[in-house]
């Protein structure tokens, strides 16, 4: 099957959460991994938040990803661990930009990833009425994360037909072949967001009435877990804080 | 009529995808940290493409707004910090009522409103000035003694309003850009 995020249709997975809870774990994830500090006691609780990805991973039996974020994860935290102080010099600047860009980013994308592919769009929006937003913000953020896909698949199909054509970057024309490239995306772009917006309409989006949703969503036991984990990590950031 | 519809909605999230995807391309060259500061002119400049062909969809109160809060999410989710967020939505919101009061069909004016929303860039760097200290302390463990005394090197304190000027300056000639291709492509083939 085709790689679809916020995918339409809903495949079987081993462990059911809800939308809620994996935004608020992406959300913690971003906040302290990407954004945060490594201090004292956070340090060790980055582990412990960059597993639930891995953990997520494992259960919905997605072993290659598992196995890739092991060895980019580990690897790079054993590297930051025991192999940076020996080396020196603009070799040390280097491996620590590089070892510094992938600890903080592989855990937020692997957990956006873990979102967007088990989570469908209906799921999303139920999970978004149950916080009251207003539909001003749920309907253009669940076709924006719905499209991104789309973007970048017609970015490599005119990628290809510019191959074919033997047009390449260099040559000094840089400014020319973003608009070639550009210009052709937009126009797809356009014509499938009119579709696709034709496509909702006739399902009801504009109607003025409350739509309902047939998706069942609410908190179990792994939720309660999981929501448990992101308020330590507030927690612990607090009790830095205050040290 | 002038409440948004569900057509308009899917309109924000679809050249929000767009617009975010040029940016990001555009932006990965932050990646080495003495560029970073211009990442305020380039997001801008590329920026513009997408975005004057969505002007030229706007109709309505609201949009730009929108659209505003939503980069600030992505940026959030993205790990640029919380800064965008407000900044999306002033700028969006000021852009939407110049976009107001010009009428929605003002070609001069979509070039200057393209300057006032590109400066929702300026949330990107609010953190490494406002909290520098911070800022400086959290990246040492993460990326290194060397990698932040760069950064700090490159980042003092005045160059704030210069990026925001920067960006202002960048999101006109960007408009232009933007305007010119919109011409060329866009009206000819009808796509407006």
């Amino acid at each position: 099957m085709k790689r679809e995020l916020l995918a339409s249709r809903k495949e079987e997975f081993g462990i059911l959460l809800d939308p809620r809870t994996k935004l608020a774990v992406l959300i913690t994830i971003a906040v302290f991994i990407l954004g945060g500090s490594f201090e004292s006691v956070m340090q060790y609780y980055m582990i412990l938040l960059a597993a639930i990805p891995l953990l997520l991973l494992l259960v919905s039996r997605k072993w290659k990803g598992s196995i890739l974020y092991i060895l980019i994860f580990g690897g790079s935290l054993c590297l930051e661990m025991f192999g940076l102080s020996r080396l020196s010099g603009a070799v040390n600047f280097i491996a620590v930009a590089v070892v510094g860009l992938l600890l903080r980013f592989a855990p937020g994308i692997v957990m956006g990833y873990f979102v967007v592919t088990t989570t469908t769009v209906s799921e999303f929006i139920a999970s978004m009425e149950k916080l009251h937003l207003p539909r001003h913000i749920t309907i253009p953020m669940s076709v924006m994360f719905r499209f991104f896909p789309t973007v970048a698949e017609e970015w490599n199909a005119i990628g290809d037909a510019m191959k074919m054509r033997g047009i390449r970057p260099g040559g000094g024309k840089a400014g020319a072949i973003l608009e070639y490239r550009l210009v052709p995306m937009m126009i797809c772009s356009v014509k499938i967001g009119e579709e696709l917006s034709a496509a909702a309409l006739t399902r009801g989006l504009g109607g003025p009435v409350k739509r309902t949703n047939i998706c069942r969503i609410g908190f179990g036991f792994q939720d309660v877990c999981l929501l448990l984990i992101c308020a330590g990590a507030y927690a612990a950031q607090i009790y830095v804080m205050l040290k | 009529m002038n409440r948004l519809q569900g057509k308009d909605f899917i309109n924000i999230g679809i050249f929000t995808a767009i617009y975010f995807i040029v940016i990001f391309a555009a932006a990965s060259i932050g990646f080495i940290p003495i560029f970073i500061p211009l990442i305020s002119v380039i997001v801008p400049l590329v920026g513009g493409i997408p975005m004057m062909l969505f002007f030229s969809k706007i109709k309505k109160f609201g949009m730009l707004t929108i659209c505003g809060f939503l980069l600030g999410i992505i940026m959030l989710i993205a790990g640029m910090g919380y800064w965008c967020i407000p900044t999306g939505l002033i700028f969006g919101l000021i852009s939407d009522f110049m976009m107001k009061s010009c009428g929605y069909k003002k070609a001069k004016w979509e070039i200057l409103i393209h300057g006032v929303f590109s400066m929702w860039v300026i949330g990107a760097f609010i953190p490494i000035v406002v909290t520098r200290e911070e800022y400086y302390q959290s990246l040492i463990p993460g990326y290194g003694q060397e990698y932040a005394d760069t950064l700090m090197a490159y980042m003092p304190d005045w160059i704030l309003p210069v990026l925001l000027l920067a960006a202002f300056v960048s999101g006109l000639a960007g408009g232009v850009i933007g305007r010119k291709i919109f011409r060329k492509h866009f009206e000819r083939a009808g796509i407006v």
